[in-house]
C-alpha cells in the first residue's frame, strides 16, 4: 500500500469519473422514473444490459459501425424496450391502482424475464466488444489517459449535457417535468399523460444504453450484466438524493470515485460489497441524499 | 353475547376452518403414507427439495404476506444456516439435531443486523436487503478457509437422528417433510392472534398501527428473525440433503426465486407458499425441457400474477375447493355440514 | 390568555412552533385541556388546526415549545410512545386496516394494553386465552359503545362511510385511553350521522376521557364543547366557551372576514 504516485493518482481518478459516467446515466434513469412514477424501475438494469446487446449485435452485423453509430443504435434499442415495458405493463398496473409492492413485484419480474430472454438470445459467455477506440494513450500537458475512458467521460457528458437542454428549453422536456411535479395539473393543462410517461421512459431507456454500451466496451457484455451494475445505478441515485435529476448525476460520479478509490484499500473481491454498504448507510443515515441535505441547510 | 375468539368467530368461519383443518389431516395422511405408495428415489429427493424450499418460503410469507415486508434478501440466511450446519457437523461434529437448530439461530442473529434496515419501507427496504443478500454472498464466496469458497463445501455428513443415519431418501423425506410439517403449523397457529393482527396491521396502514401504540419497528424486525431463521433451518436441511455447497447456491437468484414462490403461491396464503415452491422446484425437475425456459417462464408468470390478480395458485385452489364441496353437498343432502347451514 | 378553569389542566401546549419550509403552520400556540372536557379547536382553513392535533399527537416534531401530558414532557415522544401513555386519535381521511374486520380494527386499539406475541400464540398458552377474550369482550363493547354492534364481523372496507367513521372512533376509544383527539370526526356526515356523533363525543366525556375536537361543523362544536379554542393563520386567537366565541368579534371577524374576501374575489 503505502502512498499513491501521482500517476497512479490520476489513473484512479479518470477511472473513477469514466465508470462514475456510467453510473450517471443509469441513475438519471432511476431518478426520472422516480420522479414521474413513484416507483424504482427495478428492469432499469437490465435495460442497460439490451441496449448495450443490441449494440453489439449491430457490431456484428455491420463491423465497420463507427462508435456514435453503435451508441445510436444501443440507445435506440434500449429506449424502445423501455417504452414497450411501460405501455405493456407498467401502465396497465398504475391504471389499476394496485398496491406499489405489486408494481415493485412486477419490475422484480420484469428483471427476470429480461435477464432470461438475453441469455437464451445471446448465451451465458461473457461477449467482448471489437476495439472502438484508439489504442495508445492521449497526453494532456504530461497526463496520460486512455483513450477509452476519455471518451467515455465526454460522450456521458455531452449525453447529460443534452438531457439538461432538452428538459429545461424543449417543451416537450418542460412537460415532462411538469408531469414528474404534479401530475393532475400537468394534465389540466394539456399534457397527454400516457405519452410523457411513455417519453420520461424512453429517455431513461435510452441514457441506461448509452451506459450500456460504455460499460460493454469497457469490460465485455453478458446477461447478467445489469444486475449488479443496476443496483449501483441506484446506489448512486439515492446518494446524490433519490428523485433529483442533478442528483443523479452527481452522485454518479461520486459513487465511481469512491468506488474505485476503494479498491486501493480494499480487496478487489469485495468491491461490489462497498456499494452495498455504502447503499445501507445511506439509506439509514442520509434517506434523502446530498441534494436533501444540500436543500436543508439554505 | 361473548365472543370466544376475535378472529372468525362466527358461525361461517368456525365452519370454514374446520374443513381446512380436514383438508390438513388429509393431506397429512397422504404425506406419511407417500413413501410407501410410490417408493420412487428420485420421487422422494424432489419432494424433499420442495419441502425445504417452502421452508424458506413459508419464512418469506410471514415477512411479504403478513407484515407487508419484500426482502429480496433471504438467500442470504438460507446461505448462513446451510454453510452453519456444514461447519458444525462437519468441521466440529455436532451431532445433527443442535447443528439444525444451531444454523436457525446463526441466522436469527444474523438478521438482527437488518433491524436497522426494518425501518425502511417498500421498494427502499427490498433494495436494503438485496444489498444484504450480496454481501453475504461476496462472504461465502471469499472466505475459503471457512466456507470452501468457489471450490464449495464438500464432505458433509448425513443427516443423523439419534444415531440412526439417514442413508436413504425415505427417511431423509421424513425429515424434511416433518420439519416444514412442523413450520406450517407453527405458523399456522398465530393466525387470529394479537401478534398476527398487529402485522398485519402494520402492513396495511403503519402509521395507524403507530397511532394506536403498536412498535412498529420492533414487530416488523421480529418478523425478520423468524424468516430468518426458519431460512436457516431450511439451509441446514439443503445441506445434508445435497451434502455439497457451493456459492453459487446462495446468490440473489435463490433470493428471488423464494420471491417467486410466495407469489405464484398467492402472497398472504401459507399453504400458497407451499405451493409455489412444489411448482418452481418440482416443476423443472419433471420438465427438463422447459429447463433453460424455467427462469424465463416465471418471470412472466410474476408479471402476469401482478397484473391479473395476486392470489396466486393458492386462490386457484381454493376456488376450485370451493366448487367442489358446494357440488359434494347438492350431492349428498344427508351430510351434518348442509343439515346445519340450513338451520 | 388562558382564563384560570377548575379542573387539573391534562394536556399543555406552550409556544408550539411548526414550519413547513417558509410556511409557518403553528405559531407559538399556547393550549390547556382541562381533564374531564371537550376541547373544541376550530379556525378558518389552513388555521393549523390539524397541524396542531398531529403536533399533539407526535406526527409532526415540534419546531420550538413545549408539549406536557399529565405533567409530563413529551415534546421528544414518538407516535406510538403517546399512545401507550394515554392519547389516541381519529384521521381526518380515515385510516382504517380495510381487510380486516370491525371487530379486528377495534381490537388493534388494545395491542398496546395487552403481552401476548409470538409463542403465546404458538403455544396457546393460558396467558394468551386469556387476553384473546378479554380483547374480544371489550373490542365488542367499543363497537356496542358506538352503534357497530351488529357489523362486527363485517369487512372494514365494505362498510358504510358513516360507519367507518365510527369505526375509528371504537378503536381509539377501546384502551379507554386519557384523551381522544378527533381530527373532524363529522366531515362528510348527514344531520342525523351529525346528532349520533356529537352523542357519541359527550358520552366519551361522561366515561372520563378527555376530549380534543378539531371540527369544521359549527353545530357539532359548539353543541358539545365544554371549551373552545380559536386559531387563525397559525395563531391563537380566542379561548372561551361556546357562548364566548360565538359572541367574540375577533372569530367573527376571522371567519367573515374570509368570506369577504372570497365574495370580493369572486366579484
Amino acid at each position: 500500500m503505502g502512498a499513491l504516485s501521482l500517476s497512479q493518482f490520476i489513473d484512479l481518478v479518470v477511472g473513477g469519473l469514466a465508470i462514475g459516467c456510467v453510473y450517471s446515466l443509469i441513475a438519471l434513469g432511476f431518478a426520472m422514473i422516480m420522479r414521474a412514477t413513484n416507483i424504482i424501475h427495478f428492469a432499469q438494469g437490465e435495460v442497460m444490459m439490451l441496449g448495450c446487446m443490441c449494440g453489439l449485435t449491430s457490431l456484428w452485423l455491420l463491423p465497420a459501425l463507427p462508435l456514435p453509430v453503435v451508441i445510436a443504435v444501443g440507445m435506440a434499442s434500449s429506449g424502445l424496450i423501455a417504452v414497450a415495458m411501460e405501455l405493456a405493463v407498467y401502465r396497465t398496473l398504475r391504471r389499476r391502482r394496485v398496491p406499489i409492492m405489486n408494481i415493485i413485484t412486477a419490475t422484480v419480474g420484469m428483471s427476470i424475464l429480461c435477464i432470461n430472454a438475453a441469455r437464451i438470445i445471446w448465451g451465458s459467455e461473457p461477449l467482448r466488444f471489437p476495439e472502438l477506440f484508439a489504442t495508445s494513450a492521449y497526453e494532456f500537458g504530461g497526463v496520460r489517459i486512455s483513450p477509452q475512458l476519455f471518451w467515455i467521460m465526454v460522450m456521458g457528458v455531452a449525453i447529460m449535457g443534452a438531457l439538461q437542454l432538452f428538459l429545461k428549453h424543449t417543451p416537450t422536456g418542460l412537460a415532462m417535468q411538469a408531469v414528474a411535479q404534479d401530475q393532475e395539473a400537468a394534465q389540466l393543462m394539456g399534457a397527454n399523460l400516457t405519452r410523457m410517461m411513455a417519453y420520461t421512459f424512453a429517455i431513461s431507456g435510452m441514457m441506461a444504453g448509452a451506459a450500456g454500451i460504455m460499460l460493454g466496451s469497457l469490460f465485455f457484455a453478458f446477461f447478467e450484466m445489469g444486475f449488479i451494475t443496476g443496483v449501483k445505478g441506484f446506489v448512486a441515485a439515492t446518494l446524490g438524493g433519490l428523485g433529483s435529476i442533478a442528483g443523479a448525476m452527481l452522485g454518479g460520479i461520486l459513487f465511481g470515485l469512491i468506488e474505485t478509490f476503494s479498491t486501493v484499500f480494499l480487496s478487489s473481491a469485495y468491491k461490489d460489497g462497498i456499494g452495498m454498504i455504502l447503499l445501507i448507510a445511506i439509506l439509514l443515515v442520509l434517506p434523502s441524499g446530498l441534494v436533501g441535505l444540500w436543500q436543508k441547510r439554505r | 353475547m361473548a365472543k370466544a375468539q376475535v378472529t372468525a368467530s362466527s358461525d361461517q368461519g368456525a365452519h370454514r376452518r374446520g374443513s381446512v383443518h380436514g383438508a390438513a389431516l388429509l393431506v397429512v395422511a397422504a404425506l406419511i403414507a407417500l413413501p410407501w405408495v410410490e417408493p420412487d428415489k428420485f420421487a422422494l429427493h424432489v419432494i424433499s427439495l420442495i419441502a425445504i424450499a417452502s421452508i424458506a418460503a413459508m419464512g418469506l410469507q410471514v415477512l411479504l404476506g403478513y407484515s407487508g415486508q419484500l426482502s429480496i434478501g433471504q438467500a442470504a440466511f438460507y446461505g448462513i444456516g446451510a454453510y452453519t450446519s456444514a461447519f458444525l457437523t462437519a468441521k466440529l461434529g455436532v451431532p445433527f439435531p443442535l447443528a439444525l437448530i444451531g444454523a436457525g439461530v446463526a441466522a436469527a442473529i444474523a438478521s438482527l443486523l437488518m433491524v436497522p434496515i426494518t425501518r425502511l419501507t417498500g421498494a427502499y427496504l427490498a433494495v436494503a436487503t438485496l444489498g444484504f443478500s450480496i454481501i453475504v454472498y461476496l462472504f461465502i464466496k471469499n472466505e475459503e478457509w471457512l466456507t470452501g469458497g468457489s471450490y464449495g463445501f464438500i464432505g458433509i455428513p448425513r443427516a443423523e437422528l439419534f444415531g440412526y443415519v439417514l442413508r436413504d431418501p425415505r427417511s431423509s423425506y421424513y425429515l424434511n417433510v416433518g420439519v416444514a410439517a412442523s413450520v406450517y403449523f407453527v405458523f399456522a397457529r398465530i393466525e387470529g392472534s394479537r401478534f398476527a393482527r398487529a402485522i398485519n396491521a402494520i402492513r396495511q396502514d403503519a402509521d395507524a398501527a403507530r397511532a394506536s401504540g403498536i412498535r412498529v419497528t420492533l414487530l416488523k424486525s421480529e418478523c425478520f428473525v423468524i424468516a430468518a431463521f426458519v431460512a436457516g433451518l431450511a439451509g441446514s436441511l439443503y445441506a445434508h440433503e445435497v451434502r455439497y455447497l457451493a456459492p453459487n447456491d446462495f446468490t440473489f437468484w435463490k433470493s428471488i426465486e423464494i420471491l417467486i414462490m410466495v407469489v405464484i403461491g398467492g402472497v398472504g396464503s401459507l399453504a400458497g407458499a407451499i405451493l409455489g415452491a412444489a411448482v418452481v422446484v418440482g416443476l423443472p425437475e419433471y420438465l427438463r425441457a422447459i429447463g433453460d425456459y424455467r427462469m424465463l417462464v416465471f418471470g412472466a408468470i410474476l408479471i402476469a400474477t401482478m397484473l391479473f390478480g395476486e392470489g396466486g395458485l393458492a386462490a386457484l385452489v381454493a376456488a376450485l375447493g370451493r366448487r367442489l364441496c358446494a357440488v359434494a353437498m347438492r350431492l349428498i343432502p344427508k351430510l351434518p355440514a348442509s343439515r346445519k347451514a340450513a338451520q | 390568555m388562558s382564563t384560570a378553569a377548575p379542573g387539573e389542566c391534562l394536556l399543555e401546549a406552550r409556544g408550539v412552533t411548526r414550519r413547513f419550509g417558509g410556511l409557518v403552520a403553528v405559531d407559538a400556540v399556547d393550549l390547556a385541556v382541562r381533564r374531564g372536557s371537550v376541547h373544541g379547536l376550530i379556525g378558518p382553513n389552513g388555521a393549523g388546526k390539524t397541524t396542531l392535533l398531529n403536533l399533539i399527537a407526535g406526527v409532526h416534531r415540534v419546531g420550538s415549545g413545549l408539549l406536557r401530558f399529565a405533567a409530563q414532557d413529551i415534546t421528544r415522544d414518538s407516535t406510538a410512545k403517546r399512545a401507550r401513555a394515554g392519547i389516541r386519535r381519529t384521521f381526518q381521511n380515515l385510516k382504517l386496516f380495510g381487510e380486516m374486520t370491525a371487530l379486528e380494527n377495534a381490537a388493534i386499539g388494545l395491542h398496546a394494553q395487552t403481552h401476548g406475541g409470538f409463542f403465546d400464540a404458538v403455544f396457546s398458552t393460558p396467558r394468551h386465552r386469556r387476553e384473546e377474550r378479554s380483547i374480544a369482550d371489550r373490542s365488542m363493547a367499543a363497537l356496542n359503545f358506538v352503534g357497530l354492534a351488529g357489523l362486527a364481523q363485517a369487512r372494514a372496507d365494505s362498510l358504510a362511510y358513516g360507519h367507518r367513521r365510527l369505526l375509528e372512533i371504537a378503536r381509539a376509544i377501546v384502551a379507554r385511553p386519557a384523551l381522544l383527539l378527533l381530527d373532524e370526526p363529522a366531515a362528510g356526515l348527514n344531520v342525523t350521522e351529525e346528532a349520533h356523533v356529537s352523542d357519541l363525543i359527550a358520552r366519551i366525556r361522561d366515561e372520563g376521557t378527555t376530549v380534543v375536537l378539531v371540527e369544521h361543523h359549527m353545530d357539532v362544536v359548539m353543541r358539545v364543547s365544554d371549551e373552545i379554542t380559536v386559531l387563525n393563520y397559525g395563531r391563537r386567537l380566542a379561548h372561551g366557551t361556546p357562548a364566548q366565541i360565538q359572541e367574540h368579534p375577533a372569530v367573527i371577524e376571522a371567519y367573515l372576514g374570509r368570506a369577504a374576501e372570497t365574495d370580493r374575489a369572486q366579484a
